[in-house]
């Protein structure tokens, strides 16, 4: 038997487990989201399609099938068709560099890591795939030949790219954190040690919104947004297209989610502070509780990511740009010094202090710091209720 | 710190990965996916009803006649924020294998000082690009 086989086997056996558990997670984060989103609102949500509406998914399914595959004239034939997979595809790979469970012991001295592939670029491999979803999302717009569909499209590529910026750097004070690019190597850090949550308090909040605005989830759905671009880049598409898109957006949350677990909240780790915890090393029921550990901190954390969908009003697209490249840029790269300056003195247990303190001046400095004009000053329009007249002053321009 | 770090990195038998053999589920995996996305597109075109119109095959304008092409002149701004996007992005890229071989080295030595200036330099660099670009309102929306 080559040595590689054992791995390989068990990779085999990972990729079909999550891939078919992150399809069933897509269909069932959409009835839970709109099961959320009736809460939310005070409503009751699907319920007719089976005990309280658990059968709804496969119903969408189904339904999304026997639609109409449609084709508005003029558009840009390959590329339109195109565009869906190229959303699901990258979704879709990226979970395999995810550790579902620790290492799992089938002889004596010899074991194998539960994970979808154990290569050794790592944490890498899912940003840079992550990233390849941009291209569904630009083409679709593209090739619709909808303005809106343009629109959309334009301004989805044009966050993700800014958000992809942040999310680098914050991945980057993990790593520097953890000194590794493998993810089970970053997992038993958090295990002997604190989880990274606690560690880098800072860069775990930055991950977690870029996250949002990687996967076009409010409020950083400005792409889509109904109100003023009807559908944005899948205004045109409809039928299964358009399902594979949610599915890629879908599978892109639950993905996430995972890799915020694995990089912040210490995949299986139960004890955020230094101390027991479980072990790396398991027979199959070990790798069980595992495995469910990290799926239930998959669900608080994607749970976590509905509420804020809808709890939060949408940005305004200005604003987004502005919270990527003046806010969470310039705070990543502040982040990133802190961090390796931390390192190379040898601080690395301090590094939580660190972030605070670094937030502490950031808050202190930021009045000092030259400010663009800003675009949100209200014009006084006379007799508006901005500018009622009064007295003193009866009418006056620009408050 | 550092020493215990390396010392837990070797005292479990990890399987390291070591060859093209570790990308092989990947490449599965990719190939399943592509069958998936395809067989969806396909199947979905398939099974359903065609009917066509001359009302219906017009691009969706809020019910409005569609006046002209969608794929104008865009916002310079977009082309703008993409050039300074593949500055910042490669930049983190180079900065991922420092990173790692960063930690490795023994705090305050001189080795660890070479590897910080340096690097201190190139993130230097990036900050003179982005003020540069922030004075050219690159980054302004309004």
């Amino acid at each position: 038997m080559p040595p590689w086989l054992p791995q390989f086997i068990t990779s085999m056996i990972v990729i079909l487990v999550v891939l078919h558990l992150s399809l069933g997670a897509a269909a069932y984060l959409i009835l839970l989201e709109r099961k959320v989103a009736a809460w939310v609102q005070d409503r009751v949500g699907p319920n007719r399609v089976g005990p309280m509406g658990l059968l709804q998914p496969i119903a969408d399914g189904l339904k999304l099938f026997m639609k109409e595959d449609f084709m508005p004239r003029g558009v840009d034939r390959m590329l339109f068709i195109l565009a869906p997979a190229f959303s699901a595809i990258p979704a879709l790979i990226g979970f395999v560099i995810i550790p579902w469970a620790g290492l799992f012991e089938f002889e004596e001295g010899k074991t194998v890591a539960i994970m979808g592939a154990n290569v050794n670029i790592g944490v890498v491999y899912l940003v840079a795939t992550a990233s390849l979803g941009v291209y569904g999302v630009g083409l679709g717009g593209w090739a619709s030949n909808n303005k809106y569909s343009f629109l959309g499209g334009l301004r989805a590529t044009a966050q993700m790219i800014s958000y992809e910026i942040p999310m680098g750097l914050a991945l980057l004070c993990v790593i520097l954190t953890a000194g590794t690019l493998l993810p089970m190597e970053i997992v038993r850090q958090q295990l002997d040690g604190q989880w990274f949550l606690i560690q880098q308090p800072l860069a775990a909040a930055l991950f977690f919104i870029c996250m949002l605005a990687e996967a076009n989830r409010a409020p950083f759905d400005l792409s889509e947004a109904e109100q003023e671009l009807v559908g944005g880049w899948h205004t045109e598409y409809s039928s299964m297209k358009w399902a594979l898109f949610f599915l890629g957006e879908y599978v892109h949350v639950f993905v996430g989610a995972a890799f915020f677990t694995t990089l912040f909240l210490g995949g299986w780790s139960i004890n955020p502070v230094t101390g027991w915890d479980l072990p790396v090393l398991g027979t199959w029921w070990m790798i069980l509780i595992q495995f469910s550990i990290v799926l239930a901190k998959v669900f608080v954390v994607v749970a976590f990511g509905m509420m804020i969908r809808w709890t939060l009003p949408r940005f305004r697209f200005d604003q987004l740009m502005k919270l990527a490249w003046e806010g969470m840029i310039p705070l990543g790269l502040l982040m990133l010094l802190m961090t390796s300056f931390f390192v190379f003195i040898g601080w690395t247990q301090w590094l939580w202090a660190g972030s605070l303190g670094l937030l502490a001046i950031v808050w202190i400095l930021l009045p000092a710091l030259p400010q663009q004009s800003n675009p949100n000053r209200r014009v006084g329009m006379l007799g508006s209720r901005f500018s009622p007249p009064t007295d003193d002053a009866p009418s006056h321009i620009d408050a | 710190m550092m020493h215990a770090r390396m010392h837990a990195m070797t005292s479990l038998p990890l399987v390291l990965a070591s060859g093209l053999t570790d990308y092989l589920p990947i490449a599965i995996l990719v190939i399943m996916a592509i069958i998936f996305a395809v067989v969806n597109i396909i199947g979905a075109g398939i099974l359903g009803p065609k009917v066509h119109g001359e009302a219906k095959e017009q691009s969706y304008e809020s019910g409005m006649k569609p006046v002209g092409t969608a794929r104008k002149r865009f916002n310079i701004r977009f082309y703008i924020l993409a050039m300074t996007f593949l500055v910042f992005d490669i930049e983190i890229i180079f900065l991922y294998p420092w990173a790692v071989d960063f930690t490795q080295l023994e705090p305050q030595s001189e080795e660890s000082m070479i590897f910080f200036g340096r690097i201190l330099f190139f993130i230097l660099t990036s900050i003179v690009a982005y003020i540069y670009a922030w004075k050219k309102g690159v980054f302004r929306w309004d």
